[in-house]
């Protein structure tokens, strides 16, 4: 995990994030992760949408998360998508339940791919893999 | 005005299938419409409506298809719509077709599928393009930490193995199941390679835990088109049986995978299913063939539990013992489906076909015998859009 010139990072960047949504990609900049919350129901939104998909309301909130969750399902992928990719293989991807009740997908860090099992619990660290944008990734607790 | 099932496919047509990188779109495009032209017993010259995309060209064509395609058969078309459902886009356009004839909007409506030449993004020739331009379908909250369109779907099937306890060596029926069905299909991709074992789809390398190489769909150029007219037409020129739509239903679901309840059904596939058998008012156990969207094999298990041939969760016993052959309970993707026969660009046209033939009893080696009835479906993403159709011999 360590960062990288901007343009010589090779993997994909996220593209085309509307400004709508920056504030989730900034509040992993400053290791501080948020997503949207509704205003009027209390509906967690991620990915980030225009409208809640429990009460259709537009207001949100960027909330604060505990970062903890535990395994729903993962993957461990053995042919990569583009040669960046490949000096990882094999590299696990996992879609975690977070304590407030949603679901995230995101890689692991420092997390023995033979260890891997759904239930597992497991919590949010940051990877600044350039000075633009940081990810998150999903590691044990 | 007409009920849908007024309408009828009444040409199909399938070029070879493979690598067709050194032939030009448009040319393979004009192919498989004059194909299923002649199949129809019409004229290219008869056309008039057009769904879906017409012969790749320059400038403003391929934002105004219909206009781009009435400019080359030198007569104004009548009618186009277009479905942005992905893998499933064909068979939506069975259904816009549908109504346009029965609205009396068109009386010939083409929908082909053509991918030749270079291509680009995921319909390039080259697999690691391909392969790369597949991976970003996730979007970017998951293509940065290297997601591929096979990881997409190994998340189910591994959360599916955990609530359910389906194994592998099921998933890998589905794989032998359909190479067979290739085998005894001459434009099939993979057929000609032969028959394989649960042991072969168990040792082909792991791509992404717990789909095996033999567990993916194939990756390939090829076209097929489709030509929908009223029954009646189909029935006064005589040349087959008509395969008329009696039902058809959509769901569209989500984009990203944790906005579904669960991963291991799909909501919005079963509504699919549901309004097709609705409105065609038939039973599950009144389907003799069926074509399942089968990007992986797991795609197969989840498609027969939404579309309610088995409960939750008995997708994987359904499959076993050759349950989806030709002699089992219920025939699936009789020409080898996208594992095996293809998986060309908008590859829900090769299932319907592939179902239509057999309702017209001509599927050779592979026929279901006295097949009338047949059911299909065509999932665009991963699980994120479905379409579901009802057909029927006339």
């Amino acid at each position: 995990m360590t960062t990288v010139e901007e343009g010589s990072y090779e993997k994909f960047l996220p593209e085309g994030i509307p400004s709508s949504q920056m504030p989730f990609w900034e509040s992993l900049r400053a290791h501080d992760i948020r997503v949207q919350r509704c205003d009027r129901c209390g509906t967690y939104r991620y990915h980030p949408k225009d409208a809640c998909p429990s009460c259709q309301s537009r207001k949100a909130t960027w909330a604060p998360l505990s970062g903890r969750g535990t395994i729903y399902t993962y993957t461990v992928v053995r042919r990569a998508p583009s040669a960046a990719y490949a000096s990882d293989l094999p590299y696990a991807l996992v879609h975690a339940t977070m304590d407030e009740g949603f679901r995230m997908a995101a890689g692991v860090a420092e997390l023995n791919i033979n260890d891997l099992r759904i239930g597992m619990p497991v919590r949010i660290v940051y990877d600044d893999v350039t000075p633009n944008w940081t990810l998150f990734r999903f590691t044990s607790t | 005005m007409g009920e849908l099932h007024e309408a009828a496919v009444a040409g199909i047509y399938q070029s070879e299938q493979g690598d067709l990188s050194t032939r030009d779109q448009a040319e393979v495009w004009w192919e498989a419409a004059e194909g299923a032209c002649r199949d129809a017993g019409i004229e290219l010259a008869d056309i008039d409506g057009l769904v879906g995309n017409g012969p790749a060209g320059i400038g403003l064509r391929s934002h105004m298809p219909g206009a781009g395609l009435a400019e080359q058969l030198g007569h104004p078309l009548r009618f186009h719509a277009k479905s942005e459902t992905g893998a499933g886009s064909p068979l939506a356009g069975l259904n816009l077709a549908a109504h346009a004839v029965t609205q009396g909007l068109a009386d010939a409506v083409v929908i082909v599928n053509a991918v030749a030449g270079a291509g680009e993004g995921y319909t390039s020739s080259d697999r690691d393009t391909s392969v790369a331009a597949m991976a970003k379908l996730s979007g970017p909250y998951e293509y940065v930490y290297g997601t591929t369109r096979v990881a997409d779907y190994a998340v189910f099937a591994m959360r599916h193995f955990y609530e359910f306890g389906t194994s592998s060596a099921q998933l890998a029926e589905v794989a032998v199941a359909q190479r067979h069905h290739a085998t005894l299909h001459p434009l099939s991709v993979t057929g000609r390679r032969g028959d394989i074992t649960i042991d072969d789809v168990l040792e082909s390398p792991m791509i992404a835990d717990p789909l095996h190489l033999y567990d993916c769909c194939i990756i390939n150029q090829g076209a097929g088109a489709m030509i929908v007219t009223k029954a009646t037409q189909v029935a006064s020129l005589g040349r087959h049986a008509a395969v008329v739509l009696l039902g058809y239903g959509e769901g569209h679901s989500h984009l990203d995978p944790n906005s579904m309840p669960s991963m291991t059904d799909c909501p919005a596939a079963k509504l699919a299913a549901d309004t097709a058998f609705g409105m065609a008012a038939v039973r599950r156990d009144e389907i003799d063939v069926a074509g399942l969207a089968d990007h992986f094999t797991i795609g197969v298990i989840l498609g027969l539990e939404d579309a309610g041939f088995c409960g939750p969760g008995e997708g994987g016993s359904f499959v076993e013992g050759g349950g989806i052959g030709l002699d089992g309970h219920l025939p699936i993707n009789t020409s080898g489906g996208h594992l095996s026969f293809s998986h060309a660009g908008f590859c829900g046209i090769f299932t319907a076909i592939e179902v239509v033939e057999q309702l017209r009893h001509e599927g050779g080696e592979r026929q279901v015998d006295g097949a009338r009835v047949g059911f299909v479906t065509a999932t665009g993403g991963a699980q994120q859009a479905h379409a579901a159709a009802v057909l029927a011999r006339a």
